[in-house]
């Protein structure tokens, strides 16, 4: 079941499309990644379904509610990108406030903000003012503000800019257990490993448009690059495969290539062995989300001018 | 709303924003009961040697310097009222700390409205309090009780509410330094125009008359700080013949402190209007703007 629907989504500013006609689905129990180079518009689109900001057209519904409806709003979580806490509160009353707000009574407030401290890593320091508290303790406090609620629903802007790779792996494996169990997770993020590691599907956006979404092992699975080394290749044979493959490259007796599909790399060893070369080694190339990302965004810039 | 409401008063509260104007007051205070020691002395037993301290013209002096004080208070009473409300939503936007209030399950409304209410009861204690601690002050060193304390005590709360308003209003569309020089700006003009009215009213000139009922539809802090001076000195007794004459308008007396033209009635109804149609635009506002 969809959770997050995004239907022709677009936000114009003055003379600046932030988005443009954004269609997304993401099914509850997900961890959703959104990519896209600085000023695609991906904090714009948060900002959108969380409620801060209103389309110029088209339609987003989240956990079933328009985002501004104050019924979906108690099942959601938001963790902003440059945010700031109120400094004057501690970080404990600050949750207890969030988790009132977010329709706890006092006492289980008290409670909530106690558990979230404690999963967060920020456990004896919720009677510290939140102006004490170093950037990554801010940043913490932040996701435990998201959660406080306990939401069905929580985007994340950039949840582990100011976070140490100490602090960045135990936001992954909040991430994981949020997602074990059954919390959707809509994750923007500039680290690609990040997101490489902790999600199901991805959009990639790119001036305001997706150019890519799906699953990440659907995406990782496109063309191919594959490496081989081989004896007893026929001059023939390099021909033939030279105008099938435009970017093949022989270098001494190693075969690079480009595939459009890993599927293609066994019925090419078949055919070298079918013609009499000898296969020593058969390396195929990794699609990193990286690589994924770049190629599209580069795409982009060539088709923008 | 009233967790918002409640937010806000702690905010006053523990940003010390209450503490630091509670600190200038009682320096405002000291200088302004110092001050009226002395005058109080030597006005009335040296300027008018036949007055003696229950005489009207003793008491008109003691009104002068009472409405003097509620004059310098109202402009600290104003300033605070605008920087309390200034950051109420401009800042927080500018600083990021709203983002996470507004997308919780309360309405822009209510989290307006909270903020609203938290701001105006903080305003709404200290204003009263510093009301009283004039009025004590008045008491002790010239023995003359306020006539209408209650009514002047209300419409002294009454007039931060309709700078908070405006001021909030402001906040939800412009940034922080904008809607405080507006805010500011509106209230020096008001304060302005009701001097003008007050002159043009002592000197029958009726386009300075109009020109401070003008300002006074713009934001009516001055007709509200007008009114209260009609509530105080038309509660006196009529001039007793002795040192003041029958005849003798005792606002006349107060100068452009005092309310020649006195605000009616429906000034009073125009001032609660406008507060109420303030912050429904502030509601309508920003509910409808992107953060």
């Amino acid at each position: 079941m969809a959770i997050i629907e995004v239907r022709n989504l677009t936000k114009v500013y003055g003379r600046q499309t932030a988005c443009r006609e954004i269609c997304l689905s993401v099914e509850e129990g997900q961890i959703f990644g959104l990519l896209g180079p600085n000023g695609a518009g991906k904090s714009t689109l948060v900002k959108i379904l969380v409620g801060l900001v209103y389309p110029t057209a088209g339609e987003a519904q989240v956990v079933g509610y328009l985002p501004q409806d104050t019924k979906g709003r108690r099942q959601v979580g938001f963790l902003p990108e440059n945010f700031r806490l109120h400094g004057w509160l501690q970080g404990e009353e600050l949750l207890i406030f969030h988790a009132r707000l977010a329709g706890r009574d006092g006492r289980a407030a008290r409670q909530r903000a106690t558990e979230v401290l404690d999963l967060v890593g920020l456990a004896g320091e919720g009677k510290k003012p939140v102006a004490n508290y170093s950037k990554g303790m801010q940043q913490r406090l932040g996701l435990a503000a998201a959660l406080v609620g306990d939401p069905r629903a929580v985007f994340l802007d950039e949840p582990t800019s100011a976070l140490d790779p100490l602090g960045r792996r135990q936001v992954r494996e909040i991430l994981l257990a949020l997602k074990e169990a059954g919390k959707t997770i809509f994750l923007n993020s500039h680290l690609l490993s990040e997101v490489e590691q902790v999600c199901d599907r991805v959009a990639i956006i790119n001036r305001g448009t997706v150019v890519a979404s799906g699953r990440l092992a659907d995406l990782q699975a496109g063309p191919a690059a594959v490496s081989i080394r081989l004896g007893g290749l026929s001059e023939k044979l390099a021909t033939e495969l030279r105008g099938r493959y435009q970017d093949l490259q022989l270098e001494g007796n190693r075969l690079t290539l480009a595939l459009s599909d890993r599927e293609e790399i066994a019925a090419l060893v078949a055919r070298l062995v079918a013609a009499g070369c000898r296969i020593y080694e058969v390396a195929p190339g990794h699609n990193s989300l990286e690589d994924i990302f770049i190629n599209l965004v580069r795409e982009g810039e060539q088709t923008c001018g | 709303m009233w967790l918002m409401a409640l937010f806000s008063f702690r905010e006053a509260w523990r940003k010390k924003v209450a503490l630091i104007a509670g600190v200038l007051t009682l320096a405002f205070l000291i200088l302004y009961g110092t001050g009226l020691h002395f005058i109080t002395r030597d006005v009335v037993n040296t300027a008018n040697p036949a007055a003696t301290a229950t005489s009207y013209y003793a008491m008109m002096q003691s009104i002068l310097l009472f409405v003097m004080g509620i004059y310098l208070a109202s402009f600290l009473v104003a300033g605070l009222a605008i920087l309390a409300a200034v950051g109420s939503i401009a800042a927080e936007i500018d600083n990021g700390t709203l983002y996470a209030l507004a997308t919780r399950p309360l309405s822009r409304r209510d989290l307006l409205l909270g903020k609203f209410l938290g701001q105006a009861a903080m305003l709404v204690i200290y204003a009263a309090l510093f009301f009283l601690a004039l009025t004590g002050l008045v008491y002790w060193q010239t023995g003359l009780v306020i006539p209408g304390l209650v009514p002047a005590l209300s419409l002294f709360i009454l007039e931060p509410l309709v700078i908070l308003a405006v001021t909030m209003l402001g906040s939800t569309r412009l940034n922080t330094v904008s809607s405080g020089v507006l805010a500011f700006a509106l209230y020096a003009m008001a304060v302005m125009g009701g001097m003008m009215e007050q002159i043009g009213a002592m000197m029958d000139n009726t386009a300075a008359i109009y020109a401070g009922v003008v300002t006074s539809l713009l934001l009516p802090a001055d007709a509200v700080y007008r009114r209260l001076v009609a509530t105080v000195v038309d509660r006196l007794p009529v001039g007793n013949g002795q040192d003041i004459p029958h005849f003798l308008n005792p606002q006349s007396t107060l100068g452009p402190f005092g309310s020649q033209s006195t605000p009616s009635d429906w000034m009073l109804l125009y001032t609660i209007v406008y507060i109420v149609v303030l912050l429904a635009a502030a509601v309508y506002t920003f509910k409808h703007r992107d953060i």
